[in-house]
């Protein structure tokens, strides 16, 4: 098992770096150290969200609602920033709406014990209607002023966008959490057996509520660096569907999709490898209703993969436990 | 085992009357703030603007009572109309688009059969990546048309009203609930179905191939949105790349408000088609109040949350009263 995982990983990184260089091949303006820096610019939000979903994944739920999500925090924070609120306060609150929105996913969840599908399926289609409805313009923002715009278009010595960096101290929190805290532990316990997670004395539910919370603040950045990039205009419907590349990041990342396996890094390594399919399409004069496609087929595979790769352990398993064989499904 | 039987099918019928006086109800609420909704003409419209999603609903029913969900139902029907006014506005044969447009739907429902049956892959997840490959391709192949224009004797698939105002639509929807519920309850159908979604090993230990049974009702359910998008066509009479946008959602909900619970096991055809209903005088009702389709979609939303709640309630009183949960199988299987 653990030589699969580590040889999984350095495949993937041998596909992502391949890619790489046949995109940069493809195109010159890429060539330079500065066109990587703003690839790092593009893809850091993607990171982020994905990180986000595949804390979800991890407890063997779902949230279909995330990019709606997304969408309501960028307005939140635009419409406070444009309104004139320092960053010291529009920040926090555009997290605080992230949080808000994911946790009570997560509390219909658990306190319901409703499939999360469901659930973020049925808020995906409040919030786009709740959008639309309610918001004047459809909640499109024009004008930011600068206190919001300043930081995702701000760069470190002028190279390294500062995006990049939250992107950086966010993975590597996360992967120090998941390897190292109790918290961490628990939605691996969770996902892999919620029964097992109980009586090893971690509330199943407790845990999936919690781990939306953390997935609201993770949204919340992710939408932030994403909204901050721009340099005149918030639109929050363009978050819609970005749901879709999280999990196919995650998925194609080696995140289980019943729980309890995967790693952080890995969805790392699957949102750059999606993000860079996409662009390599767009860069090879695809039109982008493809990517609905090639997405579909990325998450259809990806998950074939580790479905098959479960089996085989799971034979393995058996002929080793006669009794493992009551795990079922 | 007797006993639980006798609460199982007491508390189905709750819930369907339930559902009735809901629908009723509405009806008597819309028709207080717009008297013309009781005039049989509108009243009956609404049977019509639920052709295509009362059909999918129906399909959804048998799926969902499997413990699956088919989330690629709208944007099949969309790849559907798509194939059907292409081949249309290519050869001219009604025929041929029909017999096309209802094999792409076939195919589309064996793909995600294939895949959930052969492979351990969740229907959620297999569905979910369909939902996207079928829109993508619906986009592909469409390009930038909108087909439009459909011949005069075509639309008469929809828009005939029979003694000037019982649609053609419910005429269909009836036809599809009569066989599916048929045989959903008699034989042995429904029983494997809600064996399926209560235990699938438990079915496949009494000696039924629970995957054959999987593939055909995911089949049923992409012929069926193959049939929808001819009956959605006949009546919006142009074939975009957009009209699959959000049916999944307001299939699922008529499924779910009908009483059947996602986790599998439990299911009512009936309480669908009541549902459907109820979905369709809401949305007869937010025209006539002229409001927006996107509120309409957020109310759905709500009232598909509301539904999940409830039913999570009732079973928790149930539980509470001795008849076994449905939400305890599920958190110890999960």
């Amino acid at each position: 098992m653990q030589t699969r995982r580590v040889l999984t990983k350095e495949l993937m990184l041998g596909v992502i770096v391949a890619l790489f260089i046949i995109f940069l091949s493809l195109t010159t303006r890429f060539f330079s150290i500065s066109g990587l820096f703003s690839l790092m610019l593009d893809v850091s939000p993607t990171i982020v969200g994905t990180i986000a979903m595949t804390l979800i994944i991890f407890t063997g739920n779902i949230d279909i609602s995330a990019g709606t999500i997304m969408g309501f925090v960028a307005y939140a924070s635009a419409d406070l920033a444009r309104a004139g609120v320092p960053m010291i306060v529009f920040v926090p609150a555009g997290l605080l709406v992230g949080v808000v929105l994911a946790g009570l996913n997560g509390y219909i969840t658990v306190q319901f014990k409703v499939p999360s599908i469901v659930v973020t399926l049925a808020m995906n289609m409040v919030h786009i209607g709740f959008f639309a409805t309610f918001l004047p313009n459809s909640g499109w923002i024009e004008g930011v002023p600068t206190s919001f715009t300043w930081f995702g278009n701000g760069r470190l010595f002028g190279l390294v966008p500062y995006v990049f960096l939250v992107t950086v101290a966010v993975t590597a929190l996360f992967m120090f959490i998941m390897k190292y805290s109790r918290f961490g532990k628990g939605l691996y316990a969770v996902g892999g057996s919620q029964q097992a997670a109980a009586l090893a004395g971690i509330s199943p539910d407790r845990t999936v509520f919690r781990v939306f919370l953390f997935e609201g603040l993770l949204l919340g950045v992710a939408a932030l660096l994403k909204a901050m990039a721009t340099t005149n205009d918030v639109l929050p419907s363009t978050f819609q569907g970005r749901e879709m590349i999280l999990i196919a990041g995650a998925v194609v990342g080696g995140v289980g999709i019943f729980g309890g396996t995967g790693k952080i890094i890995g969805a790392v390594y699957g949102a750059i490898l999606v993000y860079l399919l996409s662009v390599t399409m767009i860069y090879l004069g695809f039109q982008d209703y493809y990517q609905f496609a090639l997405q579909g087929i990325i998450i259809l595979l990806a998950v074939y993969l580790t479905v098959v790769d479960l089996k085989k352990v799971r034979r393995r398993l058996r002929h080793i436990f006669a009794h493992t064989g009551a795990k079922g499904r | 085992m007797a006993g639980k039987q006798v609460g199982g099918l007491r508390s189905k019928i709750t819930h369907r009357v339930v559902l009735l006086f809901a629908l009723i109800g509405l009806i008597v609420v819309i028709g207080i703030f717009e008297p013309v909704f009781f005039k049989p003409s509108v009243l009956f419209d609404v049977t019509a603007l639920m052709g295509e999603i009362g059909l999918m609903a129906l399909a959804q029913t048998y799926i969902i009572t499997t413990g699956g969900i088919d989330l690629s139902v709208g944007y099949n029907l969309q790849l559907c109309a798509i194939v059907f006014g292409m081949t249309l506005f290519q050869t001219h044969l009604i025929f041929l688009a029909v017999v096309l447009a209802l094999v792409v739907g076939l195919l589309g429902g064996l793909l995600n059969g294939l895949i959930i049956s052969r492979t351990r892959i969740p229907p959620l997840v297999t569905t979910l990546a369909t939902m996207y490959l079928f829109r993508g391709i619906s986009m592909i192949v469409a390009g930038t048309h909108t087909y439009s224009g459909f011949p005069e004797n075509f639309k008469k698939v929809s828009n005939v009203t029979l003694f000037g105002f019982f649609p053609i639509q419910f005429i269909y929807l009836l036809v599809i609930f009569v066989v599916l519920n048929v045989l959903f309850n008699r034989g042995s159908l429904g029983r494997v179905l809600k064996g399926i979604g209560f235990n699938e090993n438990a079915v496949i230990f009494s000696g039924t191939n629970s995957k054959r049974y999987l593939l055909w009702i995911y089949a049923l359910s992409g012929l069926i949105s193959g049939l929808a998008a001819i009956i959605y066509l006949g009546r919006l009479s142009s074939a975009t790349t957009s009209m699959g946008d959000g049916l999944n959602l307001q299939v699922v909900t008529a499924v779910v408000l009908g009483g059947t619970s996602v986790f599998g096991g439990v299911g009512s055809v009936s309480g669908t088609f009541i549902a459907t209903m109820i979905i369709g005088v809401l949305r007869k009702g937010f025209t006539l109040l002229n409001l927006s389709g996107n509120f309409f979609n957020f109310t759905l939303g709500v009232i598909l949350i509301a539904s999940l709640i409830v039913l999570a309630v009732v079973d928790k009183r149930k539980a509470r009263r001795g008849v076994p949960p449905l939400a305890a199988k599920s958190s110890a299987e999960t």
